[in-house]
């Protein structure tokens, strides 16, 4: 994003802005954001917000969540797939009809594991129930902040491209304080459901691109004005197409 | 798709015309105002010690943290989600109860509110009060007059932001830095994502001084963090 606005202040008003396209602008570093929102069915009652900044292959997470059942592990990870809908599951993805979203049952939208929230060693997929590992919520509020996590070219891509979606697992459906019931998780058979069924989802998006058309007096709209629509695109197209193109995407999901 | 796609060509087009058009348009309200003997809105100075104006060339502030291992991060208080009901800064006199949803338009850019009566919050970030930068935006003027945020770039450090949220709490944020950016520079990273620990605000509107064909060339932002709650 540093770069990006570089760009926008070198080139704007020249006509090469849309010769830039999906160049450079963005490959280096970019940071995204969601607003974590309890998954259906989930009974939970939580929020939160996480942002990703991406340099290169390494990124840096920070989130923060609240609501969330109180000193029990939380599984958290980093979801893309490139088949996926990049976003939080629907009470429609649930497949079986039992009224909760499973991890399995989630992912037509947000894709398998890529990065696993842990707060120390491996962030692989395979630390993805690395239950020793995860934060465990005191008093239903998770916090994490973890740099230097190294992820894959195509994933820094997705995530850079607002694609990646953010997942924090563990319920309690039977509110009885714990991980507990007969019905068994579907990632791990010696664990409840409830130890890896999602809670908190939200999408890893782009922040809007540019200034604020904040003073329109002449445009009774607001934001019909010709003049300010043009003047954002100047600002799209300097900024690359990377970013938009997942933004339009998503524009179009909502 | 083919539709969105040749619209932008169109745009693009555009765009070479007017490239060096700007996003705020001052309209008529603004006009009226000079004549009327006034200089406009409020707009940060640079001289003054409070006020931070990014020179054309200077490194933009970092855009992330520097990565942090901390087992347990040490972020400032920030509270669960909850929409801004009503807006208060008394030292500026502003007070609104019009909030209405900004987000991303299909160009990329955010929306803002139809009216210079309204208060627009950015839905894609925070809520104020949860960890991070919540975004307020509102108009400096109309074509009736002053804007909600008219005088916001009159507002001081220190200065008390109140936001009223659905959940009945009532929030106070301290104004940490006034200042007015260039919009060919609008500072992205900090207004959307800053250092990410600690709950923010910050509040964007139109200033600077606006060129001959009554654009407004910058932006005004303010930045705050929470500072404590007026009620629970
Ligand atoms: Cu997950």
């Amino acid at each position: 994003m540093r770069k990006q606005s570089k760009f926008v202040g070198a080139t704007f008003g020249a006509i090469t802005l849309l010769a830039l396209g999906a160049g450079p602008a963005l490959a280096s570093g970019s940071s995204v954001n969601a607003n974590l929102k309890p998954i259906p069915g989930s009974g939970v009652e939580g929020s939160g917000t996480a942002m990703v900044s991406v340099s290169g292959t390494t990124i840096t997470v920070t989130m923060a969540a609240t609501g969330l059942l109180a000193g029990q592990p939380h599984a958290a990870h980093i979801h893309f797939g490139a088949d996926a809908r990049h976003e939080c599951p629907v009470i429609g993805d649930d497949t079986n009809k039992d009224g909760h979203l499973n991890t399995s049952e989630g992912a037509p939208a947000y894709g398998p594991i890529v990065v696993s929230l842990t707060k120390s060693g491996d962030t692989s997929p395979a630390s993805a129930l690395a239950v020793k590992r995860f934060d465990t919520a005191p008093g239903g509020k998770l916090t994490y902040e973890r740099g230097s996590i190294k992820v894959s070219s195509a994933v820094a891509a997705a995530i850079s491209a607002g694609k990646a979606v953010v997942v924090i697992h563990g319920v309690d459906y039977n509110k009885d304080g714990k991980y507990s019931g007969t019905v068994k998780s579907d990632l791990a058979p010696t664990l409840p459901t409830e130890a890896t069924d999602p809670a908190l989802c939200g999408a890893l998006l782009a922040a809007p691109v540019g200034g604020m058309a904040t003073g329109d007096g002449g445009a009774a709209g607001g934001v019909n004005s010709g003049l300010l629509i043009i003047g954002g695109g100047a600002l799209v197209a300097a900024a690359g197409t990377g970013v938009i193109a997942g933004r339009r995407s998503r524009t179009a999901v909502r | 798709m083919t539709d969105s796609t040749s619209r932008g060509g169109r745009r693009g087009t555009l765009i070479a015309a007017a490239a060096s058009a700007v996003l705020c348009v001052v309209g008529v309200g603004a006009v009226t105002l000079g004549a009327r003997g006034t200089d406009g809105p409020p707009t940060p100075t640079v001289a003054a010690p409070s006020i931070s104006v990014p020179a054309p060339d200077a490194a933009p502030a970092p855009m992330a943290p520097s990565p942090r291992n901390s087992t347990t991060p040490r972020f400032g208080r920030f509270l669960p989600a909850s929409r801004p009901t009503v807006l208060d800064i008394p030292s500026i006199g502003v007070h609104s109860a019009a909030f209405v949803d900004l987000d991303v338009t299909a160009d990329g850019t955010i929306s803002v509110p139809g009216t210079a009566d309204e208060v627009g919050f950015y839905v894609g970030g925070p809520t104020p009060g949860q960890l991070g930068p919540a975004v307020i935006a509102a108009h400096v003027d109309s074509t009736q007059g002053p804007g909600v945020f008219y005088r916001l770039g009159a507002i001081k450090v220190g200065a008390s932001i109140r936001v009223s949220r659905a959940d009945g709490s009532v929030l106070r944020f301290v104004v940490d830095k006034v200042a007015l950016y260039p919009k060919d520079r609008f500072p992205t990273d900090q207004v959307y994502r800053s250092t990410f620990d600690r709950a923010e605000i910050r509040l964007v509107t139109c200033g600077g001084t606006f060129d001959k064909v009554r654009h407004y060339l910058d932006n005004v932002v303010v930045f705050g963090h929470l500072f404590g709650d007026e009620k629970p």
